[in-house]
């Protein structure tokens, strides 16, 4: 089966959706990014409403979820990224949450996949879900005990440094090198190569 | 029977891919499945932050190891979504035609990868050797054959070398060429059939909830693509159909790819008719040579990768590097709630094929 449907020139309809979100959420901001982009930032007690009404009008294809550490705010952004496949239109659906008691509420019931998606954000955010019992099971980093990585204050080259020592050669790899290849004379440690 | 545990990991041949499952047996059949990613996690997303704009060009073509040039697409339009730069239009004629001809290269892979694990030999010796034709030109446009860091934000980094037109046209024309040959020799093969043949199934209604898009959608019969619904650069301007199959089994995603192959072809001839001459790349912000700085602002580009929705959320607050990157994978809703839910049931021998024509990529579910 083949099909030419071609959406360049559809009409979005998306400003009668913001009325109605306007009118049934209140403090709700939106904010366009382009022709078929939009973000929405929604106070965080009225973000699960919010999602299960655009999930319900089309909205129904969950891109990813993902979280944003604003330090000096001290407000991690959660970004749930929803998508419409009959009019292309994207909705990037922005909610603050506090940095101190970073807890939300999950939406794997509305999104099966939303449970990794929220796994990913509790190991490299530390933003907990509630609801979403395997939540706190590692997914990517085994065993690690520090600060989520991709928190602002977790700095990568400090937890290298005092992880993994520097390794320190006794011998010049490149002198060696050249020894061999026969560009200058000298001796290397066991012999030269067979061969 | 005894239930026993079996690990199915890198040291496999069939599995392609840092990728793990930790498979739970009855006899030959998985019973419970647990995806184990994380064997390559290098950390992508928090590199980015410590990066300047530009030097990250060299850095995420390296999160789709087959497929790279999505990257560098998706990175180039979420910056330019935030500065709000308008990119040559020659610039975007060409991401089309490299974007298109990544895609044939692609197919061409994946069509070699499930050659491994259906002992389906012919398939992988051929495609990977006409995938590398396709290489060749890359290496010619942009002076590397994988990683290409051609696609930069605010355009192209530099016009086609001379007579790359004629060799690509010669390209096209000689895959065309190959194509029927595949057809009747690999995907109508008895060994094929009998190996995909209603393996991996999969349903539209399972598709859509947890969110698998691309091929994987478009074999169930849904003719998802988002260069139709949301079309990017000028998708708009070529026609192009979406080929579908209603199956839903391995053997309908593999049957899909040479139909795929054919209208990247199209696409790549209608462009080489429209694209003007002009400028390949402009400024995107002010600042001191390499040194940009983004206004502040969030975007998300995404683009149809083969194997579903790619897609780049870029955050910036003003400064010379990225504040935030996020990468949604195309495979991360099939390769880790997909093998949880849907993978028990499978036999032992075909996991790789359930892998491999889901199109689970590991390094863009570990970034």
């Amino acid at each position: 089966m083949m099909n030419s449907m071609n959406n360049g020139n559809v009409d979005h309809n998306v400003e009668k959706v913001f009325d109605e979100l306007k009118s049934m959420f209140g403090g709700c901001e939106v904010v366009q990014i382009d022709e078929r982009q939009y973000k929405l930032i929604v106070p965080s007690d009225k973000t699960l409403g919010m999602l299960t009404y655009l999930k319900s009008i089309g909205y129904s294809h969950l891109s990813i979820i993902t979280c944003v550490d604003w330090i000096e705010e001290k407000k991690f952004e959660l970004v749930y990224i929803l998508f419409n496949w009959s009019n292309g239109v994207t909705f990037l659906v922005s909610t603050f949450i506090d940095r101190d008691k970073p807890i939300f509420y999950t939406v794997k019931d509305m999104w099966p996949t939303a449970e990794y998606y929220e796994r990913d954000v509790h190991e490299f955010f530390g933003v907990e879900f509630e609801g979403n019992e395997n939540c706190k099971k590692p997914l990517m980093l085994e065993l690690w005990n520090d600060l989520p990585p991709l928190r602002k204050d977790f700095d990568p080259l400090k937890y290298s440094k005092e992880h993994f020592p520097d390794r320190s050669y006794d011998k010049d790899p490149m002198h060696e090198a050249r020894i061999i290849r026969g560009d200058i004379e000298g001796d290397i440690e066991g012999g030269e190569i067979d061969g | 029977m005894g239930e026993m545990k079996l690990f199915f990991g890198p040291n496999h041949p069939g599995l392609h891919g840092n990728f793990s499952v930790h498979m739970y047996v009855e006899g030959d059949t998985v019973i419970r499945a647990r995806p184990v990613p994380g064997f390559l996690h290098r950390g992508f997303e928090k590199l980015m932050e410590r990066r300047l704009w530009y030097q990250n060009l060299a850095l995420i073509p390296r999160i789709c190891v087959q497929e790279p040039d999505i990257n560098e697409a998706c990175y180039a339009m979420a910056i330019e979504k935030i500065a709000k730069v308008e990119v040559p239009e020659r610039a975007q004629w060409i991401r089309m035609i490299v974007l298109e001809l990544a895609r044939i290269a692609n197919h061409m892979w994946a069509f070699g990868g499930v050659g491994g694990p259906t002992g389906m030999y012919t398939s992988m010796y051929w495609s990977v050797s006409d995938r590398d034709k396709v290489l060749d030109l890359f290496e010619e446009l942009s002076g590397a054959r994988i990683y290409h860091m051609y696609i930069i934000p605010g355009g192209v980094r530099k016009d086609f070398p001379p007579n790359f037109e004629e060799k690509l046209v010669k390209l096209l024309d000689y895959i065309e060429g190959r194509l029927p040959e595949y057809e009747t020799f690999i995907l109508k093969n008895r060994i094929l059939h009998t190996r995909l043949r209603g393996i991996a199934t999969i349903d539209t209604e399972t598709c859509l909830r947890i969110g698998v898009t691309g091929i994987g959608l478009r074999a169930t019969g849904v003719p998802y693509d988002i260069r139709k619904v949301a079309p990017y650069l000028f998708y708009d301007k070529v026609e192009f159909d979406v080929p579908t199959a209603t199956e839903g089994d391995a053997l309908a995603r593999i049957s899909l790819k040479p139909q795929e192959i054919r209208q990247s072809i199209r696409i790549i001839r209608q462009v080489l008719e429209h694209m003007p001459s002009g400028p390949v790349n402009t400024k995107i912000a002010d600042g001191n040579g390499l040194r940009i700085r983004v206004p502040k602002g969030m975007a998300y580009a995404m683009v149809e990768s083969t194997r579903g929705e790619y897609g780049y959320l870029v955050v910036s607050d003003g400064e010379e590097k990225p504040y935030r990157v996020a990468v949604r994978g195309a495979s991360y809703p099939q390769g880790l709630y997909g093998v949880e839910h849907l993978m028990p049931g499978t036999r032992i021998d075909d996991v790789p094929i359930w892998l491999d024509t889901m199109g689970v990529c590991a390094p863009e579910i570990d970034r």
